[in-house]
């Protein structure tokens, strides 16, 4: 179980009144094989909620314990896909997947049979020798996933993975995350800005709204599990619809009082 | 193009085309041939005493070889080129190092290298032979080499540091790498094609310093053949000992790149194409 409990983080500005409030007091339960989605407009504190669970980013106050131990930094319990991929570009698509596992000194053999079953599970077999350079972007976010679940993490936190992809790799990645994930039962913490996206994939959403950065609301998802086999159907539902078309209304009325707080418009083009 | 050798292109290449040579042979041999038989025809027919033909200076060359005068100079000045550039890598890449980690560091030497980057190294000579003296010429001439290798290298090892991407640090630091593994694992390796960049314009730069320090202080090495020439209006003797340092500096940038290309394989080959060239 992940208890983020009263977390508040303020970045310094550059002259020192622009200081930002990217978290406010965001209190949030995670039940353990949980998949919760974290949806809301670009600054509000999202992708931060997820680098101080990953232990990159320190926090002003509260905290995130895991299982009831406050994390203080990165730890071998969570793991991360990053939207940039992040893949080390002078190795092999194996050697990527089996760079956890390196780090924390596992055998060269025993890493690589691991890195093999992984690269396996996400459809890459035959590209085990082959440099990220020569893959395409939906590759490659399947070598950050294999890497991630290499370690074998209780929680997978992941920062708009599928952002970087176009429309269908980004479905199809969706759907065999998915499908490992209804296997593995992981933790996942997934970070997006797509609404559809959101609730395709998660049990619960969770709304963030900016300035300052905080949880307007949770909203349960009863689509039926398992998704992954039912993607099409669910995506064109009533239900499905009807969820997503509340969060864009919440979403919508975030982003106009945004730009208002931001640059104001002309009287005339407010909505 | 006729039919016949589009044709003839299909099925395979033609074999006695002047393309087909150039792919096989490669275009660099053949520019140099022909530069050759330029400077051979151009030599003759001016029939200037500054500009010999190719073929006397190859024959004042076998002579100078024969009078000893240019093996032992030749191995003298490769032990002076091999010193100064050694060092140049070795601190250079370690500054760098810091100065591209730690920015206080940087600040702190920037203005040195970079005034020093563009300074002509050569005025420090007379000070090097001051500092050392006539009896131990080899130190100063290794210490104008130095001079000439080591800021290069320093402010391309710097930018390697810095270009390192951030995402790539933090996968690192998320996945619990220590700080010796982001060292190794991620920085090292994402920073060397810079840092070799850097190397391989340094041994060009420390041919350079390698002559003039040896010109300037005309005791030792090839450089003291090179003046001794001049001083005697032998245009055969200093082009002579010039072809021998221009295969001294490609046989040395030649290992720096075979070092280079071991080391950044990895590199797609358009960027490794382009560096090269660069």
């Amino acid at each position: 179980m992940i208890e983020v409990d009263r977390l508040s983080k303020t970045f310094p500005g550059r002259t020192g009144d622009g200081a930002v409030e990217a978290l406010k007091d965001v209190s949030l339960t995670i039940r353990d094989g949980e998949f919760l989605t974290v949806l809301g407009p670009s600054g509000c504190g999202k992708t931060t909620l997820l680098r101080i669970m990953a232990g990159l980013e320190s926090h002003d106050s509260g905290e995130i314990r895991v299982d009831g131990k406050a994390i203080t930094g990165p730890g071998p319990d969570r793991a991360m896909v990053f939207q940039s991929f992040a893949l080390l570009p002078w190795a092999t698509i194996i050697a990527n997947v089996a760079f956890g596992l390196e780090l924390r000194g596992v055998a060269k053999s025993e890493r690589e049979a691991r890195a093999e079953q992984l690269i396996k599970l996400v459809g890459l077999s035959g590209f085990e020798k082959k440099l990220p350079g020569q893959l395409s972007g939906g590759m490659q976010q399947r070598v950050g996933l294999a890497r991630a679940l290499a370690v074998d993490p209780k929680i997978l936190l992941m920062d708009e993975p599928f952002g970087a992809l176009d429309e269908q790799t980004r479905r199809l990645l969706q759907e065999e995350l998915l499908a490992i994930w209804e296997q593995s039962r992981k933790t996942v913490l997934f970070i997006t800005h797509s609404m559809e996206e959101a609730v395709l994939l998660g049990d619960r959403v969770v709304l963030m709204s900016p300035r300052p950065g905080r949880i307007v609301d949770i909203v349960e998802v009863p689509l039926a599990r398992p998704r992954a086999s039912a993607v099409d159907d669910m995506s064109g539902s009533a239900e499905f619809a009807a969820i997503t078309a509340d969060l864009w209304r919440r979403l919508r009325a975030m982003q106009q009082s945004g730009q208002r707080a931001d640059a104001p418009v002309p009287v005339g083009a407010s909505a | 193009m006729n039919v016949a050798t589009m044709k003839s292109r299909q099925v395979h290449p033609p074999r006695f085309s002047a393309g087909a040579m150039a792919g096989r042979v490669g275009a660099g041999p053949i520019g140099l041939l022909i530069g050759a038989i330029l400077w051979e025809l151009i030599g003759r027919v001016a029939e200037m005493p500054f500009f010999p033909p190719l073929s006397a200076v190859l024959v004042r060359l076998g002579e100078l070889t024969a009078d000893g005068l240019i093996i032992g100079n030749l191995f003298n000045s490769l032990g002076n080129l091999v010193i100064g550039f050694a060092i140049s890598a070795v601190v250079g890449v370690l500054i760098g190092m810091l100065m591209g980690a730690y920015r206080k560091v940087e600040m702190a030497l920037d203005f040195y290298v970079f005034a020093l980057l563009t300074a002509p190294s050569l005025v420090f000579a007379p000070l090097f032979f001051s500092i050392f003296g006539a009896g131990n010429p080899r130190a100063s001439i290794v210490g104008v080499i130095i001079l000439y290798t080591i800021f290069i290298v320093i402010v391309n090892t710097t930018a390697a540091i810095r270009s390192v991407p951030k995402p790539l640090i933090e996968m690192g630091r998320s996945y619990c790498a220590n700080d010796r593994q982001l060292f190794t694992k991620i920085i090292l390796p994402s920073a060397m094609p810079l840092i070799m960049a850097g190397l391989r314009l340094g041994m060009g730069r420390a041919v350079k310093g390698m002559i003039n320090g040896e010109m300037f202080i005309a005791i030792v090495g090839l450089g003291k053949v090179v003046s001794s020439a001049g001083d005697r209006f032998d245009a055969e003797g200093v082009l002579a000992v010039l072809l021998v340092i221009v295969c001294v500096a490609l046989v040395a940038v030649k290992i720096v790149q075979v070092v280079d290309s071991r080391l950044t394989g990895w590199l797609p080959s358009t960027s490794r194409q382009r560096r090269r060239n660069a």
